[in-house]
């Protein structure tokens, strides 16, 4: 062997593009069937037994052990689209890779991988062009309307697909109600404000929105009222049991009747606080540790509802939606004496306690800062319960882009056999060889409308031939009444084009363009490998030691 | 080095362990899994089941023709299996009967979807005429209920016979339907328009083995199994003044760490002393309220006893859980105190009539009874054999359960059947109306129904194929709606006759969960098993009754 060697596995030039661009569309294929409203679903099993039922591209492939580096990249491609967008994740892996099998090919007729990227980088800076001028539509043109079909859309793949109207009415009406404005004067949608539980039992179709928040939790002792109305409510973050010095901390006492006195003052300590709070004219209490029993005593005969152990994070969320402050003690700064402020109460129209199937489950409506949103999802058992979650934060942030970017886009591949028509007149005005390059992005778009087809068991070439025909009669004719025809896509369940603008099948512009950037910059990414080192695990000094032996060894035999 | 640079290893995307099943393959696989389930339980459903033995590795034995209960203890591996599993727990939490059907209806459902499968009829095809019948089902099912009055006691008795039936406790006739009205209206508790009825928590059933079943009973009070503290103690009061406690009545020590310096004998004594004299002054607090019967959840030293009877006469328990603490002072009135020096004239419980501690069998047990109005009360089930018990309870859980939806939505609908044939034959006739392909599933799942009938009559040991031709026969009639299986008799039977009733809400629930299930299967076209769990995703199930204070007891529930 002569050089420099390397410890590990190498592999180099057209080898490793090959190798990595299998194993991306190998991941691909597995999320290929989930797209679209007649994509199916699949059931994730890990060693445990735990089962995941899912449509959503991100949770498919986060779930999966991916172990090849390339496709890893994918994986991540995924969750990005999904923490950026929420919506989109599984053909933004269909289009990366598709993108990478074209670029292959190039690449093996000689074309270098510069080329093809800087045509690909090309190619999406004229894509976002082309959909901010012309494929746009403003919501307020549309109203309330698109917005529910926006939210139908991104259900439409998913179990709730048959529910949708049900449910796009009740994502929309949500974020609607969360609507705030920050600080900065911009008006902000936070997705975080709605809260989704979910209880098993009765149908999907009864699950609820509530206007305010919900735990899933029973008061602290049964002797509590079940509800109350103009809560004024108090949350504190620390504990009420008996007061208890710190660790390391001896008292030393001579007589023993002190002894007795201290144990009294421990629970006359909390007796105080618990006074305190109650005298504050709170109702509801929400403590983040532990109350004593001798305690909740007190909160039952001033009929105050006392909650424990609610998770810190909960509890900020219903402090700043009820304008409450998280108290973490109560010493006063000017005294040494505690006290308790009634400027610290939060206050809500109503607390309740409700049964939802087999839990209780206490219930803040009528907030007074911020409207918090509750959806309760019920159906018939977990795993449907957790598909339905994932489907309604799709939902959810489906609706946030639109209703902050204002803009959407029409659907069902519309958009992108709109593209794809224009690049490929596009890349014809270039004298240069990224033309080739870009001529494969028009091509490789052209794979979310026949995957869609072929999930819908349609004949995908007559279809997509077809709507290139509209496309391209809208962008060339000079007619006005044909420029509609931009707005066209599939009818996966008539295997039709339609108008999709009329037929309601919107995604939100934002979420076209992170998913054609993000998949155009995980291609080149990818593209840009020709060389993999695979480092061998780390030599231990023993192992050292044996190999040099073994060298040596071998060498001695070959001198004699 | 010198591999032929064609042939390539091939890409690894996913880790070596993963097994996957795809398509067509993947989509039979969930379907006869859940067949198998449904094979399980299918003997149990009517009132000619069997029951079933069950062995657990403990070499325990569970007997019963409960749906969930044979379920919960069987371990299944396929992933489909275990989501119908799920399908019982849900049902059972929700309304608590109607376990059996739900499995069964479900299995019979994605039967009915396998020969669309094989024909390569796309799954949500099938998914969406699923769910357009079961919104048919649902109008029609509402349609059909018979509104009842909740107040008349022979019209719930009714349907709670009828849920028996098919029962374990049938034998004992009107028996277990007795105490389950009994102990149903004993805990309802109505504030306006809102109707509560917590069985969980105020209806407890206790078994004692030995006896006979005609001995079992609702008392109007509560019992458990704990007996005084000590042997010359009341054992039979009449008209008591109790205090319900859940603090100890022994010295005991701060939780703040103090120790005592002793520097000379005296020391010790006075320390000593000062020990019984807090005991003491505890006792003398409790005596100011007059008590003639302590309960406490925590222990009672020996002092403490020798005070309070030797010269005050007072009855005293120990240890007793939070949970029959609870129910002891919904029915004696008691407010549970935990600072003996607080206890007021309000907190002592006078409701009850009769306290009387009994021996039954080798045990002792505390009876409180003759409450005027109780809204908690224990179950006294007597019979034969431990395992006779269980399944009594199990039913009468069920038969509450069935009370409590009727009081809540009181509308029936026919049994045996009946509702199912009818269903079917009108879905059959509106199947004609349904677009396109859809109208196949459609179809089959209204045939689907029919298996309901069809098991009765199988279990029964009918003619399964006279009794469900003649059965078609009457309900494609006006008249037939009443027409479903005697499941004794093994004839066809008007229902209404001989007064075999559901309640609507259960039959609802039935169809949505094993509709909406049957849906979420159909629609996997990949199963991956074997990955590594990487992320808890699941959060931390609620916990069954939260008992904070079961620490404390010293293990010892039994001593008294």
């Amino acid at each position: 062997m002569s050089g420099v060697s390397i410890i590990g596995e190498r592999e180099q030039g057209q080898d490793v593009r090959t190798s990595n661009i299998t194993a991306v569309i190998g991941l691909a294929n597995i999320v290929k069937t989930s797209l679209g409203p007649q994509g199916l679903d699949k059931m994730l099993v890990d060693s445990i037994g735990d089962v995941t039922i899912t449509n959503d591209g991100a949770t498919i492939l986060s779930q999966l052990e991916v172990e090849h580096p390339a496709a890893k990249v994918l994986v991540e491609l995924a969750n990005l689209q999904d923490k950026e967008v929420g919506d989109g994740t599984t053909s933004v892996v269909i289009l990366a890779a598709e993108l990478l099998k074209r670029a292959n090919n190039l690449v093996k007729n000689k074309i270098h991988p510069t080329t093809v990227m800087a045509g690909y980088r090309l190619a999406l800076k004229e894509m976002i062009k082309y959909i901010k001028s012309n494929l746009t539509v403003k919501v307020e043109d549309l109203g309330r309307d698109a917005l529910i079909s926006a939210a139908r859309t991104s259900m439409s793949s998913k179990i709730v697909g048959s529910e949708s109207a049900f449910f796009s009415e009740m994502v929309v009406t949500a974020m609607e109600r969360v609507k705030t404005i920050n600080n900065m004067g911009k008006t902000k949608y936070p997705v975080k404000n709605v809260n989704i539980l979910k209880v098993h039992g009765k149908s999907s179709k009864e699950s609820m929105l509530i206007n305010g928040y919900a735990l899933e939790m029973g008061r602290a002792a049964q002797g509590m009222p079940t509800s109350i109305e103009n809560a004024k409510i108090a949350c504190i973050a620390f504990n009420l049991n008996k007061f208890r010095l710190h660790m390391g901390i001896q008292v030393l006492v001579k007589d023993p009747a002190e002894l007795e006195a201290i144990r009294q003052k421990e629970m006359d300590f909390t007796k105080d606080r618990v006074n305190m709070i109650i005298e504050s004219g709170a109702n509801v209490v929400l403590c983040s540790g532990g109350i004593d029993d001798f305690a909740l005593k007190y909160f039952v005969e001033a009929g105050v509802i006392a909650l424990r152990r609610v998770s810190i994070s909960d509890m900020r969320r219903i402090a700043t939606a009820t304008g409450a402050t998280v108290v973490t003690n109560l010493s006063d700064y000017e005294t040494s004496d505690e006290k308790f402020e009634a400027s610290n109460l939060g206050s809500c129209s109503l607390v309740q306690e409700k049964r939802i199937g087999d839990y209780d489950h206490i219930f803040f409506e009528g907030l007074a800062e911020t409207n918090c949103q509750t959806i309760v999802i019920r159906g018939a058992n977990e795993y449907f319960l957790d598909e339905v979650d994932r489907s309604l934060h799709d939902s959810l942030c489906v609706v946030k882009r639109i209703l902050e970017s204002n803009a959407i886009v029409t659907g069902g591949g519309a958009v992108e056999t709109s593209l794809s028509v224009y690049l490929d007149d596009f890349a014809r005005t270039l004298e240069s060889r990224e033309l080739l390059a870009i001529s494969e992005v028009a091509e490789s778009l052209l794979i979310i409308p026949k995957t869609l087809a072929i999930n819908a068991a349609l004949d995908a070439t007559d279809l997509v031939a077809k709507l290139k025909v509209f496309h391209h009669a809208s962008q060339t004719a000079e007619d006005q009444s044909k420029k509609e025809l931009k707005h066209y896509g599939l009818d996966l369940i008539n295997g039709k084009c339609r108008n999709n603008m009329i037929a309601g099948v919107l995604e939100p512009a934002i979420s076209k363009v992170k998913s054609l950037k993000f998949a155009i910059e995980a291609a080149i990414a990818i593209l840009r490998v020709d060389d993999m080192i695979k480092i061998a695990p780390k030599l231990t000094e023993e192992d050292k030691m044996r190999l040099a032996q073994q060298q040596a060894a071998a060498q001695g035999q070959d001198f004699f | 080095m010198f591999a032929n640079p064609m042939r390539q290893a091939p890409v690894m995307v996913l880790q070596n362990n993963t097994k996957r099943e795809q398509g067509k393959k993947a989509q039979l696989s969930n379907i006869k899994a859940a067949k198998a389930v449904a094979d399980v339980v299918r003997t149990t459903l009517g009132p000619s089941s069997m029951l079933k033995m069950l062995l657990d590795p403990m070499g325990g034995i569970v007997m019963t023709n409960d749906g969930n209960a044979i379920l919960r203890e069987i371990d299944v591996a396929h992933p489909a299996a275990k989501s119908m599993i799920e399908l019982a727990r849900a049902q059972d939490e929700e309304v608590g009967d109607g376990t059996t059907s739900v499995i069964v209806l479900a299995g019979q459902i994605l039967q009915a979807a396998e020969i669309f499968i094989e024909k390569r009829v796309h799954p949500t095809v099938v998914v969406n005429a699923y769910f357009k019948a079961m919104e048919e089902i649902l109008k029609i099912t509402e349609e059909l209920g018979v509104d009842i009055d909740v107040d008349s006691e022979e019209d719930i008795k009714k349907i709670v016979t009828s849920c028996i039936g098919t029962k374990f406790s049938h034998k004992w006739g009107d028996l277990i339907v007795d105490l389950a009205i009994k102990a149903t209206k004993t805990v309802l508790r109505q504030s306006g328009k809102e109707v509560e009825i917590d069985l969980k928590r105020y209806a407890k059933v206790e078994k004692i083995p030995g006896g006979t079943i005609e001995d079992c009973t609702v008392l109007d009070g509560v019992m458990f199994n704990k007996d005084v503290t000590h042997g010359e103690m009341r054992r039979k009061i009449e008209n008591p003044r109790i205090v319900l406690l859940d603090c100890p009545l022994e010295y005991k020590k701060g939780e703040s760490m103090t120790n005592i310096e002793m520097s000379n004998e005296e020391d010790f004594k006075k320390a000593l002393e000062s020990e019984e004299e807090e005991v003491r002054k505890m006792c003398e607090h409790i005596l100011r309220v007059k008590p003639d019967i302590v309960i406490t959840e925590k222990g009672i030293s020996d002092f403490c006893q020798h005070f309070l009877m030797k010269g005050n006469n007072i009855t005293m328990i120990r240890r007793i859980r939070k949970t029959d603490n609870n129910r002891l002072a919904r029915v004696c009135g008691a407010t549970i105190a935990h600072r003996p020096e607080e206890l007021q004239e309000e907190d002592v419980g006078t409701l009850s009539g009769l306290f009387e501690v009994k021996k039954i069998g080798d045990d002792y047990f505390t009876f409180v009874t003759e409450s005027k109005n109780p809204e908690a009360c224990s179950i006294l089930l007597r019979g034969a054999s431990k395992d006779v018990l269980n399944e009594i309870e199990r039913n009468l859980q069920d038969a509450m359960q069935v009370a409590r939806s009727v009081i809540i939505n009181p509308k029936l609908v026919p049994g045996g059947g009946a509702l199912e044939m009818e269903l079917a034959s009108r879905l059959i006739e509106h199947s004609k109306e349904v677009e396109g392909l859809q109208q196949w599933p459609f179809k089959a799942l209204a045939s689907a129904l029919e298996v309901i009938p069809r098991t009765l009559a199988q279990n029964c040991g009918g003619n399964v194929v006279r009794l469900m031709t003649e059965l078609r026969a009457k309900h494609s009639k006006d008249d037939g709606l009443w027409y479903g299986i005697d499941g004794n008799k093994g004839v066809i039977a008007n229902m209404k006759e001989i007064d075999i009733w559901d309640p609507v809400a259960v039959k609802l629930q039935t169809y949505k969960t094993a509709i909406e299930s049957s849906c979420m299967l159909l629609r996997i076209d990949d199963v991956v098993s074997g990955m590594k769990k990487t992320k808890k995703q699941a959060a931390p199930q609620q916990e069954e009754e939260p008992r904070p204070d079961e620490g404390h007891t010293f293990g010892d529930e039994r001593d008294g």
